[in-house]
Protein backbone atom coordinates (compact mmCIF):
# COMPACT_ATOMS: atom_id res chain seq x y z
CA UNK A 1 0.00 0.00 0.00
CA UNK A 2 2.65 2.63 0.96
CA UNK A 3 4.75 0.97 -1.58
CA UNK A 4 2.15 2.06 -3.99
CA UNK A 5 2.26 5.97 -2.61
CA UNK A 6 5.53 6.71 -2.53
CA UNK A 7 6.22 5.80 -5.95
CA UNK A 8 3.92 8.24 -7.36
CA UNK A 9 5.51 10.91 -4.61
CA UNK A 10 8.70 10.42 -6.38
CA UNK A 11 7.63 10.75 -9.56
CA UNK A 12 5.28 13.77 -9.12
CA UNK A 13 8.28 15.69 -9.76
CA UNK A 14 10.34 14.45 -11.62
CA UNK A 15 11.00 10.83 -13.71
CA UNK A 16 12.89 8.09 -11.91
CA UNK A 17 14.30 4.56 -13.00
CA UNK A 18 13.58 1.70 -10.71
CA UNK A 19 17.11 1.61 -9.22
CA UNK A 20 16.36 5.15 -7.86
CA UNK A 21 13.29 5.18 -6.87
CA UNK A 22 14.19 1.75 -4.72
CA UNK A 23 17.26 3.63 -3.11
CA UNK A 24 14.77 7.00 -2.57
CA UNK A 25 11.59 5.05 -1.28
CA UNK A 26 13.61 3.61 1.81
CA UNK A 27 14.63 7.50 3.12
CA UNK A 28 11.03 7.98 2.21
CA UNK A 29 9.50 5.43 4.33
CA UNK A 30 12.82 5.20 6.68
CA UNK A 31 10.05 4.71 9.50
CA UNK A 32 8.95 1.55 7.67
CA UNK A 33 11.83 -0.24 7.29
CA UNK A 34 13.14 -1.58 3.81
CA UNK A 35 11.93 -2.14 1.10
CA UNK A 36 12.83 -4.81 -1.21
CA UNK A 37 13.56 -4.54 -5.39
CA UNK A 38 10.74 -7.44 -6.34
CA UNK A 39 8.24 -5.25 -4.56
CA UNK A 40 9.26 -2.11 -6.28
CA UNK A 41 8.47 -3.83 -9.54
CA UNK A 42 5.55 -5.87 -9.04
CA UNK A 43 4.13 -2.03 -7.74
CA UNK A 44 5.23 -0.57 -11.06
CA UNK A 45 3.83 -2.88 -13.05
CA UNK A 46 0.70 -2.61 -11.06
CA UNK A 47 0.48 1.38 -11.66
CA UNK A 48 1.78 0.92 -15.46
CA UNK A 49 -1.49 -1.70 -15.95
CA UNK A 50 -3.78 0.61 -13.97
CA UNK A 51 -2.45 3.91 -16.14
CA UNK A 52 -1.24 5.70 -13.04
CA UNK A 53 2.48 5.77 -14.49
CA UNK A 54 3.73 5.33 -17.92
CA UNK A 55 7.54 4.39 -19.22
CA UNK A 56 8.48 7.49 -21.95
CA UNK A 57 11.59 4.97 -22.81
CA UNK A 58 15.04 4.31 -21.50
CA UNK A 59 17.69 6.92 -20.11
CA UNK A 60 21.39 6.83 -21.76
CA UNK A 61 22.64 3.83 -19.73
CA UNK A 62 19.61 1.92 -21.06
CA UNK A 63 17.68 2.36 -17.76
CA UNK A 64 14.04 1.77 -18.11
CA UNK A 65 12.10 5.18 -16.91
CA UNK A 66 8.79 5.80 -15.26
CA UNK A 67 6.49 8.97 -15.48
CA UNK A 68 3.19 9.57 -13.39
CA UNK A 69 0.32 10.39 -15.40
CA UNK A 70 -2.00 12.70 -14.44
CA UNK A 71 -4.59 9.85 -12.92
CA UNK A 72 -1.72 9.06 -10.68
CA UNK A 73 -1.34 12.41 -9.68
CA UNK A 74 -5.02 12.45 -8.81
CA UNK A 75 -5.00 8.81 -7.38
CA UNK A 76 -2.01 10.86 -4.42
CA UNK A 77 -3.87 13.60 -4.09
CA UNK A 78 -6.79 11.87 -2.82
CA UNK A 79 -5.04 9.18 -0.81
CA UNK A 80 -3.00 12.54 0.92
CA UNK A 81 -6.15 14.24 1.62
CA UNK A 82 -8.36 11.11 3.14
CA UNK A 83 -7.62 11.13 6.93
CA UNK A 84 -6.23 7.96 8.24
CA UNK A 85 -8.03 6.31 11.46
CA UNK A 86 -6.36 5.30 14.08
CA UNK A 87 -6.36 1.13 13.76
CA UNK A 88 -4.59 1.27 10.10
CA UNK A 89 -1.52 1.87 11.40
CA UNK A 90 0.00 0.50 8.63
CA UNK A 91 -0.83 3.26 6.38
CA UNK A 92 -0.55 6.16 8.91
CA UNK A 93 -0.22 9.85 8.64
CA UNK A 94 2.95 10.39 8.77
CA UNK A 95 3.83 8.84 6.23
CA UNK A 96 1.17 10.44 4.42
CA UNK A 97 2.54 13.75 5.26
CA UNK A 98 6.08 12.66 4.55
CA UNK A 99 4.77 12.29 1.08
CA UNK A 100 3.03 15.69 1.20
CA UNK A 101 5.65 17.79 2.56
CA UNK A 102 8.28 15.59 -0.50
CA UNK A 103 5.42 17.31 -3.59
CA UNK A 104 5.56 21.03 -1.45
CA UNK A 105 1.18 19.40 -1.40
CA UNK A 106 -0.36 22.62 -1.47
CA UNK A 107 -3.69 21.55 1.19
CA UNK A 108 -1.49 20.44 4.16
CA UNK A 109 -3.34 22.30 6.07
CA UNK A 110 -6.86 21.01 4.63
CA UNK A 111 -5.06 17.13 5.36
CA UNK A 112 -4.44 18.62 9.27
CA UNK A 113 -7.83 19.49 9.51
CA UNK A 114 -9.23 16.76 8.32
CA UNK A 115 -6.89 14.65 10.33
CA UNK A 116 -7.98 16.12 13.61
CA UNK A 117 -11.56 16.09 12.99
CA UNK A 118 -11.03 11.93 12.56
CA UNK A 119 -9.21 12.09 15.63
CA UNK A 120 -11.59 14.70 17.28
CA UNK A 121 -14.48 11.84 16.26
CA UNK A 122 -12.85 9.05 17.58
CA UNK A 123 -12.05 10.38 20.90
CA UNK A 124 -15.88 11.22 21.16
CA UNK A 125 -16.71 8.03 20.72
CA UNK A 126 -13.79 6.45 22.60
CA UNK A 127 -14.60 8.64 26.18
CA UNK A 128 -17.98 7.70 25.74
CA UNK A 129 -17.38 3.85 25.27
CA UNK A 130 -14.46 4.37 28.29
CA UNK A 131 -17.08 6.11 30.61
CA UNK A 132 -19.86 3.08 29.81
CA UNK A 133 -17.12 0.75 30.80
CA UNK A 134 -16.05 2.22 33.82
CA UNK A 135 -19.99 2.29 34.82
CA UNK A 136 -19.96 -1.26 34.07
CA UNK A 137 -16.77 -2.05 36.23
CA UNK A 138 -14.96 -3.26 33.26
CA UNK A 139 -11.62 -2.38 34.38
CA UNK A 140 -9.53 -4.12 31.42
CA UNK A 141 -11.55 -2.04 29.33
CA UNK A 142 -11.52 0.72 30.72
CA UNK A 143 -7.68 0.40 30.81
CA UNK A 144 -7.49 -0.38 27.11
CA UNK A 145 -9.55 2.37 25.87
CA UNK A 146 -7.56 5.09 27.96
CA UNK A 147 -4.41 3.74 26.60
CA UNK A 148 -5.86 4.26 22.88
CA UNK A 149 -6.86 7.90 23.99
CA UNK A 150 -3.48 8.97 25.33
CA UNK A 151 -2.25 8.22 21.64
CA UNK A 152 -4.86 10.17 20.27
CA UNK A 153 -4.16 12.74 22.32
CA UNK A 154 -0.13 12.37 21.51
CA UNK A 155 -1.47 12.93 17.88
CA UNK A 156 -3.51 15.79 17.88
CA UNK A 157 -1.06 17.40 19.95
CA UNK A 158 1.60 16.67 17.63
CA UNK A 159 -0.57 17.97 14.95
CA UNK A 160 -1.13 21.19 16.76
CA UNK A 161 2.63 21.33 16.62
CA UNK A 162 2.87 21.02 12.97
CA UNK A 163 -0.26 23.82 12.43
CA UNK A 164 1.58 26.10 14.75
CA UNK A 165 4.85 25.53 13.09
CA UNK A 166 3.39 26.20 10.19
CA UNK A 167 1.76 29.19 11.14
CA UNK A 168 4.87 31.55 12.50
CA UNK B 1 -34.69 21.90 33.60
CA UNK B 2 -32.51 24.90 33.49
CA UNK B 3 -34.18 27.22 31.15
CA UNK B 4 -32.11 30.73 29.97
CA UNK B 5 -33.63 32.94 27.98
CA UNK B 6 -32.26 35.95 26.42
CA UNK B 7 -29.36 36.39 29.03
CA UNK B 8 -27.35 39.58 28.93
CA UNK B 9 -25.01 40.33 31.06
CA UNK B 10 -22.96 43.97 31.46
CA UNK B 11 -20.00 44.84 33.81
CA UNK B 12 -19.50 48.17 34.95
CA UNK B 13 -15.96 49.43 35.19
CA UNK B 14 -15.57 52.72 36.49
CA UNK B 15 -17.47 54.73 33.70
CA UNK B 16 -16.61 51.98 30.71
CA UNK B 17 -19.56 49.16 30.27
CA UNK B 18 -18.60 46.13 28.93
CA UNK B 19 -21.36 43.65 27.67
CA UNK B 20 -19.60 39.95 28.86
CA UNK B 21 -22.62 38.19 27.53
CA UNK B 22 -24.74 38.98 24.62
CA UNK B 23 -27.93 37.09 24.56
CA UNK B 24 -27.65 33.35 25.33
CA UNK B 25 -30.69 31.19 25.45
CA UNK B 26 -30.29 27.79 26.35
CA UNK B 27 -32.29 24.61 27.77
CA UNK B 28 -30.52 21.77 29.94
CA UNK B 29 -32.66 18.50 30.77
CA UNK B 30 -32.58 17.41 34.24
CA UNK B 31 -29.55 15.01 34.45
CA UNK B 32 -28.13 15.94 31.48
CA UNK B 33 -24.17 16.44 31.58
CA UNK B 34 -23.04 19.31 29.26
CA UNK B 35 -19.83 20.71 28.88
CA UNK B 36 -19.22 24.35 27.71
CA UNK B 37 -15.63 25.23 26.10
CA UNK B 38 -14.67 28.42 24.34
CA UNK B 39 -11.49 30.94 24.45
CA UNK B 40 -10.51 32.52 27.53
CA UNK B 41 -12.65 35.80 27.96
CA UNK B 42 -15.89 34.53 25.84
CA UNK B 43 -18.19 34.73 29.23
CA UNK B 44 -17.82 30.71 30.20
CA UNK B 45 -17.12 31.63 33.98
CA UNK B 46 -19.80 34.48 33.99
CA UNK B 47 -22.24 31.94 32.28
CA UNK B 48 -21.74 29.67 35.47
CA UNK B 49 -21.99 32.24 38.17
CA UNK B 50 -25.15 33.13 37.05
CA UNK B 51 -26.53 29.56 36.55
CA UNK B 52 -25.04 29.19 40.60
CA UNK B 53 -27.15 32.55 41.61
CA UNK B 54 -23.75 33.87 42.41
CA UNK B 55 -24.61 36.30 40.53
CA UNK B 56 -27.49 37.91 38.45
CA UNK B 57 -27.94 39.10 34.91
CA UNK B 58 -28.20 42.46 33.61
CA UNK B 59 -31.57 41.14 31.22
CA UNK B 60 -32.97 38.06 30.50
CA UNK B 61 -34.69 35.25 32.66
CA UNK B 62 -32.82 32.08 34.49
CA UNK B 63 -35.13 29.21 35.54
CA UNK B 64 -33.69 26.27 37.24
CA UNK B 65 -36.84 23.59 38.05
CA UNK B 66 -39.40 26.50 37.62
CA UNK B 67 -37.73 28.71 40.03
CA UNK B 68 -37.10 31.91 38.60
CA UNK B 69 -32.98 32.88 39.54
CA UNK B 70 -33.97 36.11 37.98
CA UNK B 71 -36.62 37.47 40.12
CA UNK B 72 -35.26 36.69 43.70
CA UNK B 73 -34.35 38.74 46.44
CA UNK B 74 -30.58 37.85 46.94
CA UNK B 75 -30.74 36.39 49.98
CA UNK B 76 -33.88 34.29 48.73
CA UNK B 77 -31.32 33.43 45.92
CA UNK B 78 -28.96 32.07 48.30
CA UNK B 79 -31.03 29.91 50.29
CA UNK B 80 -32.06 28.66 46.95
CA UNK B 81 -28.05 28.24 46.11
CA UNK B 82 -27.28 26.52 48.79
CA UNK B 83 -29.95 23.97 48.49
CA UNK B 84 -29.93 22.95 44.91
CA UNK B 85 -26.76 23.77 43.75
CA UNK B 86 -23.29 22.35 44.22
CA UNK B 87 -20.47 24.68 42.54
CA UNK B 88 -16.97 23.45 42.26
CA UNK B 89 -14.55 26.60 41.67
CA UNK B 90 -11.88 26.85 38.97
CA UNK B 91 -8.87 27.39 41.59
CA UNK B 92 -10.79 25.01 44.49
CA UNK B 93 -11.79 27.98 46.41
CA UNK B 94 -11.37 25.95 50.35
CA UNK B 95 -10.35 27.22 53.39
CA UNK B 96 -6.45 26.33 53.79
CA UNK B 97 -6.35 25.98 57.17
CA UNK B 98 -9.37 23.69 58.42
CA UNK B 99 -9.39 19.90 57.19
CA UNK B 100 -10.43 17.93 54.81
CA UNK B 101 -13.46 16.75 56.79
CA UNK B 102 -14.21 20.20 57.77
CA UNK B 103 -14.16 21.87 54.51
CA UNK B 104 -16.57 19.33 53.32
CA UNK B 105 -19.11 19.66 56.28
CA UNK B 106 -18.91 23.66 56.10
CA UNK B 107 -21.71 24.32 54.14
CA UNK B 108 -24.03 22.32 56.39
CA UNK B 109 -23.21 25.09 59.46
CA UNK B 110 -25.27 27.58 57.39
CA UNK B 111 -27.98 25.68 58.50
CA UNK B 112 -27.12 24.81 62.04
CA UNK B 113 -26.06 21.49 64.51
CA UNK B 114 -24.79 18.85 62.59
CA UNK B 115 -27.01 15.99 62.89
CA UNK B 116 -25.37 12.41 63.09
CA UNK B 117 -27.10 11.83 60.04
CA UNK B 118 -25.28 14.72 57.95
CA UNK B 119 -22.03 14.10 59.71
CA UNK B 120 -22.83 10.14 58.26
CA UNK B 121 -23.25 11.69 54.89
CA UNK B 122 -19.67 13.77 55.41
CA UNK B 123 -18.12 10.53 56.11
CA UNK B 124 -19.82 8.57 52.82
CA UNK B 125 -18.46 11.14 50.25
CA UNK B 126 -15.06 11.50 52.48
CA UNK B 127 -15.14 7.64 51.44
CA UNK B 128 -16.25 7.97 48.03
CA UNK B 129 -13.68 10.63 46.71
CA UNK B 130 -11.26 8.46 48.39
CA UNK B 131 -9.96 10.79 50.70
CA UNK B 132 -10.63 8.46 53.70
CA UNK B 133 -6.96 8.31 54.98
CA UNK B 134 -6.47 12.01 54.78
CA UNK B 135 -9.79 13.14 56.01
CA UNK B 136 -8.18 14.70 59.26
CA UNK B 137 -5.43 16.48 57.41
CA UNK B 138 -5.15 20.39 56.74
CA UNK B 139 -6.21 21.45 53.04
CA UNK B 140 -2.81 23.24 52.75
CA UNK B 141 -1.26 20.09 53.04
CA UNK B 142 -2.90 18.14 49.80
CA UNK B 143 -2.07 17.99 46.36
CA UNK B 144 -4.01 19.53 43.77
CA UNK B 145 -5.93 16.21 42.56
CA UNK B 146 -6.66 15.74 46.46
CA UNK B 147 -7.84 19.08 46.93
CA UNK B 148 -10.17 18.99 43.59
CA UNK B 149 -11.93 15.88 45.36
CA UNK B 150 -12.17 17.94 48.48
CA UNK B 151 -13.96 20.69 46.40
CA UNK B 152 -16.15 17.97 44.83
CA UNK B 153 -17.68 16.70 47.91
CA UNK B 154 -18.22 20.16 49.26
CA UNK B 155 -20.21 20.64 46.24
CA UNK B 156 -22.01 17.29 47.03
CA UNK B 157 -22.69 17.79 50.52
CA UNK B 158 -26.25 18.64 50.05
CA UNK B 159 -27.23 16.74 47.43
CA UNK B 160 -27.78 19.15 44.94
CA UNK B 161 -29.91 18.48 41.65
CA UNK B 162 -27.40 21.01 39.60
CA UNK B 163 -23.41 20.44 40.02
CA UNK B 164 -21.64 23.12 38.17
CA UNK B 165 -18.33 22.99 37.24
CA UNK B 166 -15.74 25.36 36.54
CA UNK B 167 -12.51 24.31 34.66
CA UNK B 168 -12.48 21.01 37.27
CA UNK B 169 -9.38 19.36 35.36
CA UNK B 170 -7.34 22.54 34.64
CA UNK B 171 -4.54 22.53 36.68
CA UNK B 172 -3.88 18.46 36.90
CA UNK B 173 -1.85 16.21 34.79
CA UNK B 174 -3.57 13.91 32.58
CA UNK B 175 -3.95 11.30 34.89
CA UNK B 176 -5.46 13.04 38.02
CA UNK B 177 -7.60 14.70 35.62
CA UNK B 178 -9.09 11.14 34.29
CA UNK B 179 -9.69 10.42 38.45
CA UNK B 180 -11.70 13.59 38.77
CA UNK B 181 -13.64 13.06 35.53
CA UNK B 182 -14.46 9.34 36.53
CA UNK B 183 -15.08 10.85 39.97
CA UNK B 184 -17.52 13.21 38.19
CA UNK B 185 -19.09 10.40 36.39
CA UNK B 186 -19.74 7.64 38.95
CA UNK B 187 -22.06 10.49 41.28
CA UNK B 188 -23.92 11.35 37.97
CA UNK B 189 -25.10 7.89 36.98
CA UNK B 190 -25.53 7.17 40.33
CA UNK B 191 -27.03 10.78 41.64
CA UNK B 192 -28.47 11.79 37.93
CA UNK B 193 -27.18 15.33 39.03
CA UNK B 194 -27.95 17.70 36.00
CA UNK B 195 -23.92 18.74 35.77
CA UNK B 196 -22.19 21.78 33.76
CA UNK B 197 -18.39 21.57 33.28
CA UNK B 198 -16.58 24.56 31.85
CA UNK B 199 -13.28 22.98 30.44
CA UNK B 200 -10.47 24.16 27.39
CA UNK B 201 -10.09 19.89 26.95
CA UNK B 202 -11.72 17.81 24.79
CA UNK B 203 -10.79 14.53 26.24
CA UNK B 204 -12.66 16.19 29.67
CA UNK B 205 -15.55 17.16 27.27
CA UNK B 206 -16.08 14.08 25.85
CA UNK B 207 -17.71 12.90 28.80
CA UNK B 208 -20.55 15.15 28.66
CA UNK B 209 -23.90 14.49 26.04
CA UNK B 210 -23.38 17.67 24.54
CA UNK B 211 -20.90 20.12 24.23
CA UNK B 212 -21.80 24.02 24.31
CA UNK B 213 -19.45 25.99 22.12
CA UNK B 214 -19.41 29.40 23.19
CA UNK B 215 -17.81 32.44 21.96
CA UNK B 216 -17.55 36.14 22.55
CA UNK B 217 -20.91 36.05 24.80
CA UNK B 218 -22.55 33.95 22.79
CA UNK B 219 -23.67 30.25 21.85
CA UNK B 220 -21.86 29.24 18.57
CA UNK B 221 -23.42 25.79 18.45
CA UNK B 222 -24.11 23.09 20.62
CA UNK B 223 -22.68 19.59 20.02
CA UNK B 224 -23.76 16.29 19.91
CA UNK B 225 -22.75 12.98 18.97
CA UNK B 226 -25.63 12.75 16.67
CA UNK B 227 -25.38 14.93 14.78
CA UNK B 228 -23.55 14.94 10.90
CA UNK B 229 -19.80 16.62 10.84
CA UNK B 230 -19.88 17.25 14.68
CA UNK B 231 -15.88 16.67 14.37
CA UNK B 232 -15.05 18.92 11.68
CA UNK B 233 -17.02 21.76 13.63
CA UNK B 234 -15.11 20.94 16.99
CA UNK B 235 -11.80 20.90 14.88
CA UNK B 236 -12.35 24.20 13.48
CA UNK B 237 -13.96 25.44 16.57
CA UNK B 238 -10.73 24.54 18.42
CA UNK B 239 -8.76 25.84 15.81
N1 LIG C 1 -16.67 41.02 37.91
C1 LIG C 1 -16.25 41.46 36.72
N2 LIG C 1 -16.06 42.77 36.48
C2 LIG C 1 -15.65 43.21 35.29
N3 LIG C 1 -15.38 42.42 34.25
C3 LIG C 1 -15.53 41.10 34.40
C4 LIG C 1 -15.96 40.55 35.65
N4 LIG C 1 -16.03 39.19 35.51
C5 LIG C 1 -15.65 38.92 34.25
N5 LIG C 1 -15.34 40.06 33.59
C6 LIG C 1 -14.91 40.14 32.18
O1 LIG C 1 -15.78 39.37 31.39
C7 LIG C 1 -15.10 38.72 30.34
C8 LIG C 1 -15.42 37.25 30.38
O2 LIG C 1 -14.86 36.66 31.53
P1 LIG C 1 -15.11 35.16 31.94
O3 LIG C 1 -16.54 34.90 32.08
O4 LIG C 1 -14.25 34.91 33.14
O5 LIG C 1 -14.55 34.39 30.66
P2 LIG C 1 -14.04 32.87 30.50
O6 LIG C 1 -14.43 32.12 31.74
O7 LIG C 1 -14.72 32.40 29.26
O8 LIG C 1 -12.57 32.95 30.32
C9 LIG C 1 -13.62 39.01 30.53
O9 LIG C 1 -13.26 40.00 29.63
C10 LIG C 1 -13.54 39.50 31.96
O10 LIG C 1 -12.51 40.45 32.09
MG1 LIG D 1 -13.21 31.09 33.16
Amino acid sequence: MSVKYGILTLLFGQNHHGYELKKEIDSLLSLKGKVNPGQIYTTLDRLIRDQLVTSPGEDDKDRKLYKIEPNGKKELEMWLLEPVSFHSSKDDFFLKWSCARKIHYPHEQRMIERQKATIIQQVMELTKLKTEALMDGNEETYLLLSGTLLHLEADLNWLNQVENRNRS
Amino acid sequence: MIHLEKIEKEFLQGQEKTSVLKGVDLEIKKGEFVAVMGPSGSGKSTLLQLLGGLDVPTEGKIEIDGSPLHQMKEKERTVFRRKNIGFVFQNYQLLPTLTVEENIAFPLHAEGKITSEKSRRVQELINSVGLKDVSNKRINLLSGGQQQRVAIARALIQNPAVLLADEPTGNLDREKAEEILALLSTFHAKHKQTIIMVTHDIFAAGFADRIILFKNGRIDQIISRKDDNYAQYLAHFMA
